[in-house]
């Protein structure tokens, strides 16, 4: 599976280079503010609040905004510039920017992560069993791969939303959970529960299952002439256990590789989608940077710092990929990054 | 295998894989939630008026005669009619297609300029700061989310230094050339470039830094092989070589995976549209998606898949006569 070989050339390459250095450290970085949002955030990202004119917030603390605004008519202030109440400022609805950057980033990681362990879960399987076989199974699979790697994914996704719906699902946050009992630092008025866009996940699974179907097949198709699988076959080991015990373990270390790369996809994907407004959650930096899109010549930081995040994650995701690429398998290439 | 029998094979195949995306539309468009006829008429719309359209419209024959009624209608290019604007679905989109095509192709013009030198240059000075740049720049093109990097754009090179145009384009490059043909005036099309080009560097850098990548890559493998070394033992310009026999053999790999990445290109165009307000096919599709508006949604959705099975085969009889043991295989 993973030979000593494999392992010396990882630890070779990631001491010899900086970039997978750099990349691990980022991605630490932007995991440990996914996981600790709740403790590290200043205001519930989800609050709305409006701000006159010098920022203090609007209406005072008291009052309802609703008999507020009916006394003064319209306000016309609403992002106010970044200030020690709000670090980077607020956006169009007075919503803390720095703790929206922090909830974002646990979107996009769940997304990324979790639409990757479906392709794979999908892909896989059916790859090694095309390979497998060969014949009928093979072409069926492969000619249906064909039009999926064919079709725009955005495209695609697109059309998928549009017919089921967004369906937010709602995790409850055990940060919060853990802390309603232990105390450990999360400020009052924190989300329960943070929404994760369900149907893009499954969404991104299903228009990148078939890179994993490729490369799957691909290995399967070189493993099923080797000698040991030759010879399991031979004392009438079943095809499953063939499959489980000999040709998955032996094909894993470019389909590791792929779904690296795969998750820097998942993300920017998701990022697209929000940004046309079709994710389901508003605690998504896509979604942010679409509503700073108006306000972009006056309130800049509202759209760059959730842009920002997101360049940050997949930098960091894509420096280990090549780290993986280079030290495991060097058949993966960037023909693989498509969605 | 003889290359008329393989292009005739692939042709079969395409057509099986467009008929494949028809169904799926079909299917999609029936298990959608919401009633065609309120969503056309509105919400208010009496139930006489609504039975009407239904009935007009077809909604009430059983799905396959639905399917086979849309079906016959593709095959003679009838895409039907648009439910929130109520003009011909055919002609929404090809009104559509220069803007699209203009800026996709001005994409591909950028990436490929940039990207071949800066690969090139990159492999064959390995470990320099010029590879260090071209690394690092590649590296931010494969990982910016391409609308942000159109907004940036926008605020920098638009808003702040103010040397491009951020509004809605005024001229698309089809007038602006019948200008210059009629009066021999430049400043439409002048007006064009001006507005196409950050489009344009917004679509293709995710492109650029794929090809560079890929170019440096092929490159590096290329320049290991024995045949260079002998050129160059042979006394042959260093230039030469690599232009001429490297690079050439570099570009293979990199036009394959760049017919891979054609839906890639097609969906970065609808986010590039959506950002700059660009009146594309993409801004149509997201427009189409907002209202619901099916009819105009399956158009666009089905062209796109002619145009990429239609490339795609394209690219496969160039494959087939540049390299005929493509065919054979």
């Amino acid at each position: 599976m993973i030979s000593e070989r494999i392992k010396s050339n990882l630890s070779e390459s990631f001491t010899e280079s900086l970039l997978p250095k750099l990349g691990v450290a980022i991605l630490i970085c932007i995991v440990l503010f996914a996981i600790f949002a709740p403790i590290l955030a200043t205001h519930d990202p989800t609050r709305t609040g409006y701000y006159d004119d010098s920022g203090q917030p609007y209406p005072p603390t008291g009052t309802s905004y609703e008999t507020q605004i009916s006394q003064d008519g319209e306000i016309t202030e609403v992002a106010i510039e970044p200030s020690d109440e709000h670090l980077l400022g607020t956006n169009t609805v007075g919503q803390d920017v720095y703790s929206r950057f922090l909830y974002g980033a646990r979107v996009s990681l769940v997304v990324g992560i979790l639409g990757v362990l479906m392709a794979l879960a999908i892909g896989v399987p059916l790859g090694l069993v095309a390979g497998y076989y060969g014949g009928r199974v093979d072409d069926v699979l492969m000619r249906n791969a064909d039009v999926m790697l064919a079709f725009p994914a955005l495209v695609l996704a697109l059309a998928l939303i549009g017919v089921f719906g967004e369906s937010p699902v709602f995790v409850p946050d055990p940060i919060v959970y853990v802390d309603s009992f232990l105390d450990i630092g999360v400020a009052d008025g924190m989300p329960t529960a943070i929404p994760i866009p369900g149907t893009v996940t499954i969404v991104a699974a299903l228009v990148t299952w078939v890179w994993f179907a490729r490369i799957a097949r691909g290995e399967a198709l070189s493993l099923r002439s080797e000698e040991y699988v030759k010879a399991a076959k031979s004392f009438g080991t079943p095809d499953r256990s063939i499959l489980w015990r000999h040709v998955l373990p032996n094909s894993v270390t470019p389909i590791i590789v792929l779904a690296t790369i795969q998750v820097a996809v998942i993300i920017l994907l998701e990022a697209s989608l929000a940004y046309l407004g079709f994710s389901g959650t508003t605690l998504s930096w896509g979604y942010e940077i679409e509503r700073g899109q108006d306000v972009l010549r006056t309130r800049p930081w509202v759209a760059v710092v959730p842009g920002i995040g997101i360049m940050l994650t997949v930098i960091g995701v894509n420096l280990i990929g090549d780290w993986l690429r280079d030290a495991l398998d060097p058949n993966v290439d960037n023909s693989t990054r498509g969605a | 295998m003889s290359i008329a029998k393989f292009l005739t094979k692939r042709l079969l195949q395409g057509i099986f894989v467009l008929w494949g995306v028809v169904t799926i539309l079909f299917g999609l468009r029936a298990v959608s939630p919401g009633d065609p006829a309120t969503l056309m008429l509105g919400e208010g719309a009496s139930r006489e008026l609504i039975q009407q359209v239904r009935e007009a419209e077809g909604l009430n024959d059983p799905v396959y005669i639905q399917y086979a009624d849309y079906v016959q209608g593709l095959l003679v290019g009838d895409l039907g009619y648009s439910w929130r604007s109520e003009r011909d679905v055919a002609l929404m989109v090809i009104e559509r297609i220069p803007a699209t095509l203009e800026l996709a192709l001005a994409a591909t013009v950028v990436a490929m300029v940039i990207a071949i030198p800066l690969g090139v240059i990159s492999a064959t000075r390995r470990d320099t700061p010029a590879d260090y740049s071209a690394t690092l720049f590649s590296l931010l093109g494969i990982s910016t989310p391409n609308f942000w990097l159109g907004l940036m754009l926008i605020l920098v090179l638009g808003v702040w230094a103010g040397l491009f145009p951020t509004g809605r384009r005024p001229v698309g490059l089809g007038p602006a050339v019948l200008t210059l043909a009629e009066t021999g005036s430049i400043s439409e099309l002048t007006t064009w470039i001006h507005y196409i080009a950050l489009p344009a560097v917004t679509l293709g850098t995710y492109f650029t830094a794929l090809i560079t990548r890929l170019t440096r890559s092929g490159m590096i493998d290329e320049l290991g092989k024995p045949y260079v070394t002998a050129t160059e033992a042979k006394g042959l310009p260093e230039l030469l070589v690599r232009y001429k026999h490297v690079l050439r053999n570099t570009m293979i790999p990199i036009v394959t995976v760049l017919g891979l990445q054609l839906g890639t290109l097609m969906g970065g165009a609808v986010i590039t549209e959506t950002v700059f307000n660009w009146p594309g096919l993409g801004q149509r599709l997201i427009d189409a998606l907002d209202a619901r508006d099916w009819p105009l949604m399956q158009g666009i959705i089905v062209f796109i898949a002619v145009a990429f099975v239609a490339i795609n085969i394209a690219v496969d009889a160039v494959y087939s006569y540049v390299d005929p043991e493509v065919a054979l295989e």
